[in-house]
């Protein structure tokens, strides 16, 4: 064993520095370094949570806008197809009143028309029946002895009648 | 000029300047020792112990500069030295999950310490520097190696009628190196095994109690059981010289293969060993913590015992 | 033979013989580690760990050899 080197003291010393340089090692490198690893992991770990965390709630952000621009769409059709109805129903009742009109103004042109000629037609039957009377007047006075005259008036006045 | 015709013009340069510094100063035969010697006349103060001592300066001086202000976005020497310790973590991790956190210290300590010995032995003046002292050398290497330079040319540096024919020590005196790296010391390595073995055999205890002791008293398993019980016990002892040897083999063997390089042919020859020897140092240093884990890691494992029975109920 | 012959034969021995096993194992070992790196080279970094791990231990004989070597030629033993 000596020829080898190998003795008792420079074992110990050696066993003594190993363990030492560990201790010294372990509190000055070992357990600092591994404290900080763990930390940055924890931190690492935490930020990606946190970023999980944003990109829910970035997510339900979205989806409450998405709601939103959809429910607004749908009430601005809503609104669009009311106003649609709106109109088409003032339209119509626009054009049945249109029509009513028009109506009431061909009616009343129509009776008026018919008042009118009814009442040219009078007056035209009364001048004809004056001229008629004038004229047979005249006639009487002049050929008031030609009796046979009195039949040709009544015939030229029942034409009349009938013509109306 | 293209990098190959250079590399090839560098080599011939290294090989004729290697034989010119061989011809002109001659060298004494390679002192190689096997044990660590005793330097400055301090009883049981070894040169390994010595470089042990800066090596733990050094390492201590490192972590002290690395944590001294520490951040939590590293760089320079912190960013560093995290590096080096989670990619050590992780990978014991990789061996064993369950125990590395507890085996840390003691793991990374004896890749770091390790690791940083194994590497002083290849720097400049490790096993070149020395004390010379009257005697002949109880350990210096017994090869009567014949010098194939010696006398080719008259050297001016030729030692005259008389005196020493080597530059270093007179006649009768040998070198006492300076620097010898630390686990070239057997003390060092059989140190190293032992914590190691006691630290397999502590987790083992510690994960399974007393029940640990079943592996090797097997009294359940018949005269079979009893056998390999007693196996397992010398292949458990038996790691303790494993250890010692394997990481004092290949450094001493290291350094023993460099020094009769450079006795053969300086510059040239020497460089693609100390490529592979700073290789091997990372080696050995890596495989002595992770067979520690992986030894720890069957250790605590469950071991034995439904087995034995299985096998008991087969006979 | 004298003592000296003895002994540089006993050295010579020592290392020569105990590479024999280790040269033939490390062989063995590095070849399998190939082939499956070949079939599978995701892993390749896990074969590459372990077969070091597997050549460590075929060294180490090689390398008890090698200081049993050293010990009979520096006349230790």
């Amino acid at each position: 064993m000596e020829e080898l080197g190998l003795n008792l003291p420079k074992l110990i010393y050696q066993i003594i520095n190993f363990v030492l340089l560990m201790v010294i090692l372990y509190a000055l490198l070992y357990q600092r370094v591994l404290a900080m690893l763990a930390e940055r992991r924890q931190r690492i770990e935490q930020s990606l949570k946190d970023a999980e965390q944003v990109k829910l709630q970035l997510a339900n952000a979205r989806r409450d806008y998405d709601a939103e621009i959809a429910k607004a769409r749908q009430e601005a059709a809503t609104i669009v197809a009311q106003a649609q109805e709106r109109a088409r129903a003032q339209e119509a009742e626009i054009v049945a009143q249109a029509r009513r009109e028009a109506e009431r103004v061909r009616d009343e042109a129509r009776t008026q028309a018919v008042q009118e000629r009814e009442q040219l037609l009078r007056e035209a039957k009364d001048q004809i029946a004056e001229l008629v009377t004038l004229t047979a007047s005249r006639v009487l006075d002049a050929e008031l002895k030609a009796s046979g005259h009195d039949k040709l008036i009544a015939e030229s006045l029942s034409a009349l009648g009938r013509r109306n | 000029m293209s990098s190959r015709n250079r590399n090839i013009l560098i080599v011939v340069g290294a090989i004729i300047a290697g034989i010119a510094a061989r011809l002109l100063f001659p060298m004494g035969q390679p002192a190689i020792s096997v044990k660590a010697e005793e330097i400055f006349g301090i009883p049981n103060f070894t040169n390994s112990m010595f470089v042990l001592l800066l090596v733990d300066i050094f390492l201590i001086v490192i972590a002290f500069l690395a944590t001294r202000n520490m951040q939590m976005v590293p760089k320079g020497l912190q960013n560093f030295m995290e590096w080096v310790l989670e990619m050590m973590f992780n990978f014991f991790s990789s061996i064993n999950k369950k125990w590395t956190p507890a085996a840390f210290p003691l793991l990374a300590t004896i890749f770091l310490m390790v690791l940083v010995s194994n590497w002083t032995g290849l720097l400049p003046g490790f096993g070149s520097i020395g004390f010379c002292h009257a005697g002949e050398s109880h350990a210096s290497l017994a090869l009567n190696i014949q010098d194939p330079y010696a006398g080719l040319v008259p050297s001016p540096f030729a030692a005259a009628e008389g005196e020493s024919k080597y530059l270093g020590c007179q006649p009768g005196e040998s070198i006492v190196e300076l620097f010898r790296a630390p686990t070239a010391d057997l003390n060092l390595t059989l140190a190293l095994a032992l914590i190691a073995v006691f630290a397999i055999e502590y987790f083992g205890f510690r994960a399974l109690g007393v029940g640990y002791l079943g592996k090797f008293f097997n009294v359940k398993g018949g005269a079979v059981g009893f056998i390999v019980g007693i196996f397992e016990f010398i292949s458990e002892i038996a790691r303790i010289p494993a250890f010692m040897f394997r990481l004092f083999g290949n450094i001493f063997a290291g350094e023993v293969l460099l020094i009769v390089m450079i006795f053969l042919l300086p510059l040239a020859l020497p460089i693609p060993f100390y490529i592979f020897e700073v290789f091997v140092g990372f080696i050995q240093a890596f495989i002595f913590s992770v067979l520690t884990i992986a030894f720890i890691g069957l250790a605590t494992e469950h071991h034995g015992d439904d087995h034995s029975h299985a096998e008991g109920a087969h006979h | 033979m004298d003592v000296e012959a003895a002994r540089l034969l006993a050295t010579a021995l020592a290392i020569g013989l105990a590479a024999i096993g280790p040269g033939i194992g490390i062989g063995f070992l590095v070849s399998g580690a190939l082939q499956a790196i070949g079939r599978n080279p995701e892993a390749q970094g896990t074969i590459v760990t372990n077969m070091f791990i597997g050549i460590v231990f075929a060294e180490a004989l090689a390398i008890f050899g090698l200081v049993i070597a050293f010990l009979i030629g520096f006349g230790v033993l």
